[in-house]
């Protein structure tokens, strides 16, 4: 079924109604692989699937809804151009004559938001939805087919504070109507608060099961990848030099009188919440999006980009936030992907030597540690840890100084994780600067040396983390939903 | 890296032999080395304008307008030569700065308009056609020049002319496709744009330039045409463009975007035209021959979407009992 790998060896699980049942595990540990076999796209090669004792064979997506298992993925499946209603009904949407009934429709879809309490316009539109309010909407689906056993796969990977607290509240309310859930998460602290009980998936099988899992960070995290030492190892390599200066920067996509700088070898956070501005900020230094006003200086000189190439001359680099839309080609082998934000370090005449590429990038490779398969294979079949290192492996290559990152550590495992921090340390010793957006409150307060506090597209407060702590961010959030709502 | 060139040359090698068998067994004319010289004479002039084809697939775009493009060609070559006197080199260079110009046309529209490559260039196949029909009140020109004919049938050291051209302009883009940060850069823009402007490319002009490339494919298969028949006519090149993105689509060019080796292109070109020969052998309709060219494009289309998952089915049963089988041993 998958190409060189057993995704999943003798697996063993058991979901009691209403139980919030955690389901964790590096990337790449088969959590997904398991998931698509209780929600019939994938069928095991043997073992069975008892539910409520009876043995089922579930063939298809449809097969699993019509055993009341329903699936929330971390791509969402809803249609963005219709109505939150039509979502919800969507398939079995109700009729009258063979038409369509709208009223039905739109007084069933209420009852169903009910349900979980919460307050959506069963008639808006779907893709004007928040991305929180639109995973709601499919987890209404879910309800709408009466599905007893419901799977969400990292369902908080793209949302605010607000909206995850929101979402836990909305199933915790399932778990008292006796659902079924199983949770999937890289927020280990979210997943602590949340659950019943864990099961943690490494290499395909199950290593601490339901009742041997304490519901502990740290024995998670040592079960999870072994002995990690220190969770953020952070250095602090700050020198007095400033490289960056940003002066009153704003541009006409929400990027407003922007004003911070970064030093040799610092790491600058930039917090707040989902949509304050801090991609749009990260953007705007890149030269994807053009200043209206405002200047940055580089190293004391003042630059001005037109384009992401400008930007790269100058030594800037930019890790996405969502690496499979921004950041790799998923036709390429790691090697290609590596070379080709600077393609000019490794030709002559714009004729390409692909000796010398293979070499070069092969050093970094191995000092990244990414697994030396990524050489002759395409990104896709990697690891998100390995693609992820590949990309900051790109600016490397590229002799970036100045590295944005965004998001770095999303959807990627502890051990992934912790190789970024320290990928981070290397850069900033190594004399390079770095940019940290993360919405990980803990990360950044960990791995920062200063953080920019972001709301409504510029920078209120710049603070070193030791005078900050969750509290603050959490508080920058809320004051900016409350003018908002003003 | 080799999996982005060499990309399962087996397929269309497999389909050419496949396709070659059916003909050669349907019909004994086919061998007949009189029809083996018209086809090679044949496919020379569709394999070229496949390259254009296949560089414009390659970034994730599509080219619908080199068939027009070739009859607007002709005209202007036959009429520059015969009614304004132009010397018969410049000429041919003044076609192929046509069809990079025409080329840019499209590659501007595009790129730099946004307009989708599928209206654009369709767009363009009605217009370059319909300007071609303004040429000389819409009639063919004949007789254009007495030596134009050798560019065609010429041989040398026994070979025909055609070939060296065509062996030289597939040498020329397999070595800008793979050796060169041009070629890459076609690869990055049709893999991932986004992606691609992030790491610094001029997306918006790599896309172009692939349309200027398809616009000189298309005037050296202009030039081609005109010295076949010593002629140029707004008649020429009917359907060029689908034989082209069926030969780049059946040599394995994904229509995504990204993926396809131009070498596999020449042999997607032979695929077609002998295809087209062997209907033409049999007394196949040209109307059924327009419907068997377009169940090919699909065929070939459907292949490269199926194509992973028929691939990793067949891998992963080997390797998962091969991976079973050492966890045994532990």
């Amino acid at each position: 079924m998958f190409p060189g790998v057993v995704a999943n060896n003798e697996v063993s699980l058991t979901l009691k109604p209403g139980e919030i049942h955690g389901l964790l595990g590096e990337n790449g540990c088969g959590k997904s692989t398991l998931i698509k076999t209780l929600c019939g796209v994938h069928q095991p090669d043997h073992g069975k699937i008892l539910r409520d004792g009876k043995e089922v064979s579930l063939t298809s997506p449809f097969s699993a809804r019509n055993e009341g298992i329903a699936t929330v993925f971390q791509e969402f499946s809803v249609v963005p151009t219709l109505s939150v209603a039509e979502n919800i009904f969507l398939g079995v949407l109700p009729k009258k004559n063979g038409f369509i009934d709208w009223t039905k429709m739109y007084s069933d879809a209420k009852k169903v938001l009910a349900k979980i309490n919460v307050r959506i316009d069963p008639e808006a539109i779907v893709g004007n939805l928040s991305v929180g309010d639109q995973q709601l909407v499919e987890i209404s689906k879910a309800i709408a087919q009466n599905a007893s056993l419901i799977i969400l796969d990292e369902p908080t990977a793209a949302l605010g504070l607000e909206e995850i607290q929101q979402l836990h509240r909305v199933i915790k309310d399932l778990k008292k109507q006796n659902a079924a859930i199983v949770y999937i998460s890289h927020r280990l602290d979210e997943v602590v608060e949340l659950v019943d009980c864990i099961t943690i998936l490494k290499d395909g099988c199950v290593t601490s099961d339901a009742q041997m899992t304490d519901i502990d960070i740290s024995s998670i995290v040592n079960t999870m990848v072994g002995k990690v030492g220190e969770h953020y190892p952070k250095e602090n390599n700050t020198q007095d030099e400033v490289v960056l200066e940003v002066r009153n920067i704003s541009t006409s996509h929400g990027v407003k009188d922007v004003s911070f700088e970064v030093l040799k070898g610092e790491v600058f956070g930039l917090g707040g919440v989902l949509g304050s501005g801090r991609t749009e900020i990260a953007e705007a230094l890149f030269g994807v999006k053009k200043l209206t006003s405002g200047l940055i200086k580089i190293k004391g000189k003042s630059v001005s980009f037109s384009n992401p190439q400008d930007a790269i001359k100058n030594n800037l680099g930019y890790v996405p936030e969502n690496r499979k839309f921004d950041g790799l080609f998923f036709n390429f082998t790691g090697i290609e992907n590596t070379s080709v934000a600077d393609l000019k370090n490794v030709s002559k005449w714009s004729i390409l030597d692909l000796q010398k590429e293979r070499e070069e990038i092969r050093k970094l490779i191995t000092k990244l540690k990414i697994t030396p398969e990524s050489e002759s294979r395409f990104v896709s079949l990697l690891s998100g840890g390995n693609q992820q290192k590949i990309i900051i492996a790109r600016w490397l290559f590229a002799d970036a100084e100045i590295l944005i990152f965004d998001e770095p550590t999303q959807g990627i495992d502890v051990g992934s994780k912790i190789a970024v921090y320290k990928l981070i340390n290397e850069l900033t010793s190594a004399g390079c600067s770095v940019i940290l957006i993360s919405s990980d409150h803990d990360e950044l307060i960990a791995m920062s040396d200063r953080i920019g506090i972001v709301s409504h597209g510029t920078v209120v407060d710049i603070l070193p983390p030791n005078q900050l702590d969750k509290v603050d961010l959490v508080k920058a959030s809320t004051d900016e939903k409350k003018e908002r709502i003003a | 890296m080799k999996k982005l060139f060499s990309s399962s040359i087996t397929g269309p090698l497999l389909a050419l032999l496949l396709v070659f068998l059916c003909v050669a067994l349907t019909t004994d004319r086919f061998l007949s080395p009189g029809n083996l010289s018209n086809l090679f004479l044949q496919v020379s002039i569709v394999s070229i304008v496949a390259i254009g084809a296949t560089f414009v697939i390659l970034i994730g775009g599509i080219d619908l307008s080199p068939g027009s493009a070739i009859a607007l060609l002709t005209v202007l070559f036959a009429s520059s030569i015969k009614f304004v006197g132009v010397p018969l080199p410049v000429a041919i260079l003044l076609v192929v700065a046509m069809g990079a110009l025409l080329g840019l046309l499209n590659g501007v529209l595009v790129a730099y308009l946004r307009i989708p490559a599928f209206i654009a260039t369709l767009a363009a196949l009605s217009a370059f056609r319909g300007v071609a029909f303004g040429f000389n009140n819409g009639s063919p020109v004949f007789s254009i020049h007495p030596d134009l004919e050798s560019i065609f049938y010429g041989t040398f050291l026994g070979a025909p002319l055609p070939l060296y051209y065509v062996i030289f302009l597939y040498g020329l883009s397999f070595m800008v496709l793979r050796y060169t940060a041009f070629g890459r850069s076609i690869y990055a823009v049709g893999g991932n744009p986004r992606a691609a402007e992030l790491s610094g490319l001029n997306v918006k002009k790599i896309q172009m330039y692939c349309f200027v490339i398809a616009g000189i494919a298309a005037a050296i298969g202009a030039v081609l045409m005109a010295a076949r028949l010593n002629s140029g006519s707004p008649n020429y090149g009917v359907g060029l463009e689908l034989a082209a993105i069926a030969a780049a689509v059946v040599g394995g060019a994904s229509l995504t975007g990204g993926r396809g080796n131009i070498i596999n292109t020449a042999l997607g070109a032979m695929t077609i035209v002998i295809v087209q020969n062997g209907l033409n052998l049999n007394a196949v309709p040209t109307s059924a021959q327009n419907v068997i060219v377009g169940a090919i494009i699909v065929i070939a289309v459907a292949i490269d979407i199926w194509r992973d998952d028929i691939t990793s089915k067949i891998k992963g049963r080997f390797q998962s009992t091969k991976n079973v089988s050492k966890k045994n041993h532990h």
